[in-house]
């Protein structure tokens, strides 16, 4: 169900006026292409009429004017032109780093028959082949984001005696999950959402401010991009809520999904299988002796697993060595709780899907939520789901391949994130240096509602 | 005596306004209709003729653009442009205002009880075909969104007897879906239609489903057994009835006592057809029986067969008017 909320724009054609009064019909063929039907019955197919950004902001056609211009800017064509700027032009080059997530690379492997790691370093010795000077991978700035969420739900916790909207808490990771809820529920919802960062969003600080000082290199001469599993991430890496007005960059340049990766593939003739392997850029990355380190919990980040486990243990010193899941109406939908002498302490749950959020929300809105924490993202079944991965092979099986990229990413060994002294190190060297309103700025975010665009003249029946 | 269509009563039922649905209660002695006055009636008998029992002020913010009663016959369900589905309990002779079910991006187009009457579907133009579920404490949840049309969709109905919704499109399209896995899925796509399907009427055993059109025709569709009995469906187009409308064909009927079929025009007539007894089961022929050519002024936009009493029919219009019928066969 990727994009399920994003409206067509009405205006996608356009139609050569002719003299004379013929009357055509405009018809939407089963390929998504529009052709005229005339009188005779005789059909034109009709050209795509590219769309200004001030024409599409003006229409007001669509509730989602600005966002399918947004995703277009960002494409792997955008990165292949930064990279050959770099190579044809002596001033201006950019310092070019990857950040691929851990959904994206469990996709490409099942594609090339790899393990994770093995596609791990295979992307990366074809990412440095094209031109790109760093890969790092958002496991790394994961960490930052579990580590901010269960402080954050804990204190949360703590004051929900004296301020009624802080729990339940919603995880915030999922961009499309953020974008329905500023939109549809605006003010309502948001005080509930988590304010920590997206791994993305994370690495976004990592790469254009920490690693930017100690490369001594301005922002705006880093050209960040991401592999994540899905399209709606382009959206959250163009927010202006991660814009440097200062530096006049963005924190994560380019969005790139697994399917554009495997389209660059696809265009240089290449297959991960052929690429040689190429040690792995551990500053940013979670490795030990060269193999990728998970997180526990799910593939969508395990925000519920390490939420629920640090809570457990800081509010009622419980060591949780295993989470029991129920699934309750579907298996998008499940619940997990910490009962002691019969009494419910924490009641969490994962609700993934637009049908479970749907509920979640609405009952969260009639008062009757019994949950203190909701793990939530906008795709059934998650981030190794995603509208952006790689597409099964014709005659593939959609579910079996998702399995594969599933049992792909559960592979790795897990690491926790106290256990992490490399992260520890930079919240000490770095986070703790710059002062709490700045170290904010870098850990978390903030949310708004968007009003939405009803136009009576896009009425009709 | 020649078949023929009588009419029973007029009823200015939605003043200064259109009608868009009627629809008989389950037990055949109540009808319900809404319009672009935002308003609901129920209509019930007393002696010969029908008055109005209630009228449903407050529950929505735009046009009603359809009710529908549970198969208990305790409940409506109104569906409204303002987005939301309206939950009603019988009370008495009046209902009240039970939940209010939210979550179409825009206007919803129809409502409809599953025969169980723990489902209900809802369709909008925002595409999207939502089933939601109900229990025990009158609590309504989703269960499913299903994306599987272009367009508007315009109308749903559920199978007489299993848990299998249909829908009709601005897309051209009629979808039928069924639960699967932990799901529901699109599970055939009824392409043939030449323009905007606007109703759907299963037949009394469900086994064939009509639909009407924009195309001014009527087709009926069949399953056809699936060999491997998993996977998609397969339903065949095995009749067009074209050249009988003049105009689009908003609503049709299928009378689930009689077989008749009844359409509702948007040259202001209603026909009511008849199926030829002797015909292939697999290839149905159906003959115009009836019809009144101006039964209202304005569009026909809905039909419906009482479900006890043969031959009694009820028609609404843009006029703002009810007309009920009564559909005699040729002696």
């Amino acid at each position: 169900m990727e994009n399920w909320f994003h409206r067509e724009c009405v205006k996608p054609v356009k139609v050569e006026k002719k003299q004379g009064k013929s009357v055509a019909k405009i018809q939407i063929e089963d390929d998504g292409s529009y052709v005229q039907v005339n009188q005779d019955g005789g059909k034109q197919k009709l050209e795509k009429a590219k769309i200004t950004l001030n024409d599409c902001l003006a229409c007001s056609g669509c509730i989602t004017s600005a966002e399918s211009v947004l995703i277009t800017q960002q494409s792997h064509q955008e990165l292949l032109k930064v990279l050959l700027n770099n190579k044809s032009s002596a001033t201006e080059q950019k310092v070019v780093v990857v950040s691929v997530s851990p959904q994206s690379r469990a996709s490409l492997a099942a594609r090339f028959d790899l393990s994770s790691g093995e596609a791990g370093r295979r992307l990366t010795s074809f990412f440095k082949g094209l031109g790109v000077h760093h890969v790092f991978e958002t496991s790394f700035s994961r960490t930052f984001s579990l580590l901010e969420s269960q402080r954050e739900f804990v204190e949360r916790f703590q004051r929900k005696e004296q301020d009624s909207k802080s729990l339940p808490m919603l995880t915030s990771a999922c961009p499309g999950w953020i974008c329905y809820a500023e939109k549809t529920h605006g003010e309502f919802v948001l005080p509930y959402i988590s304010t920590t960062r997206s791994p993305q969003q994370m690495m976004g600080s990592l790469v254009k401010g920490y690693f930017a000082e100690q490369q001594g290199l301005s922002p705006q001469q880093i050209y960040h991009v991401a592999v994540m599993p899905c399209f709606d991430k382009k959206l959250e890496a163009s927010r202006p809520d991660f814009y440097l007005d200062e530096a006049e960059t963005r924190e994560v340049d380019c969005v790139i999904t697994s399917g554009e990766v495997q389209k660059m593939l696809e265009e240089k003739n290449v297959s991960l299988n052929d690429v040689e392997p190429a040690p792995l850029d551990t500053l940013f990355s979670s490795v030990s002796e060269d193999e990728f380190l998970k997180h526990s919990g799910s593939g969508s980040g395990g925000y519920l697993h390490h939420v629920f486990t640090y809570a457990a243990k800081q509010l009622f010193g419980e060591e949780v060595k295993e989470l029991t899941y129920k699934t309750l109406r579907n298996k998008d939908f499940q619940e997990v709780t910490l009962e002691k002498d019969g009494v419910v302490l924490l009641s969490f749950a994962s609700t993934y899907g637009f049908r479970n959020i749907q509920n979640l929300v609405q009952k969260l809105k009639r008062g009757k939520s019994p949950y203190h924490f909701v793990e939530v993202m906008a795709c059934p079944a998650g981030c190794l789901n995603g509208g952006g991965q790689v597409k099964p092979l014709p005659g593939q099986n959609p579910k079996e391949l998702l399995q594969k990229v599933e049992e792909l990413y559960m592979a790795e060994r897990p690491l926790s994130p106290e256990d992490d002294t490399r992260v520890a190190e930079l919240y000490q060297s770095w986070l703790h240096t710059v002062g709490e309103d700045r170290a904010n700025e870098l850990l978390h975010t903030r949310y708004h509602t968007v009003e939405k665009m009803t136009n009576g003249l896009t009425m009709k029946w | 005596m020649k078949a023929g269509l009588s009419p029973v009563q007029t009823l200015n039922a939605h003043p200064d306004s259109r009608c868009w649905f009627v629809g008989w209660s389950p037990s055949g002695t109540l009808l319900a209709s809404c319009g672009g006055d935002k308003a609901i009636r129920i209509w019930g008998r007393e002696g010969d003729s029908w008055i109005c029992k209630s009228v449903l002020q407050d529950g929505h913010q735009r046009t009603v653009r359809r009710v529908a009663w549970s198969p208990c016959g305790n409940y409506l369900a109104s569906a409204s442009f303002d987005a939301t589905t309206c939950i009603w309990k019988k009370k008495n002779d009046d209902f009240e205002s039970l939940t209010v079910l939210e979550g179409h991006e825009n206007e919803v187009k129809s409502v409809a009880w599953a025969p169980s009457g723990n489902l209900l579907a809802t369709c909008s133009r925002d595409k999207s075909v939502w089933v939601w579920e109900v229990d025990e404490d009158d609590e309504y949840e989703c269960v499913t969104v299903v994306n599987s049309h272009t367009q508007d969709v315009k109308n749903i109905v559920w199978h007489p007897t299993q848990e299998l919704l249909a829908s009709a499109s601005y897309d051209n399209n009629v979808c039928i879906y069924k639960e699967e896995d932990d799901d529901w899925e699109c599970r055939a796509t009824l392409q043939g239609h030449t323009s905007t399907v606007w109703s759907l009427a299963f037949d009394a055993t469900g086994q064939r489903l009509a639909s009407c059109s924009d195309d001014r025709t009527v087709k009926i569709w069949k399953e056809s057994p699936n060999e491997s009995g998993q996977g998609d469906l397969l339903w065949k187009c095995v009749c067009t009835l074209s050249g009988y409308h003049g105009r689009t064909v908003y609503d049709i009927s299928w009378c689930r006592l009689t077989g008749a079929l009844a359409t509702a025009c948007g040259d202001d007539a209603v026909r009511v057809f008849k199926e030829d007894e002797t015909a292939d089961p697999d290839q149905p022929v159906f003959s115009l029986a009836a019809q009144v050519t101006r039964a209202h002024s304005q569009d026909v936009n809905c039909v419906a067969w009482n479900p006890k009493e043969a031959g009694l029919l009820a028609s609404c219009s843009d006029d703002g008017g009810i007309s009920i019928w009564r559909f005699q066969e040729e002696d």
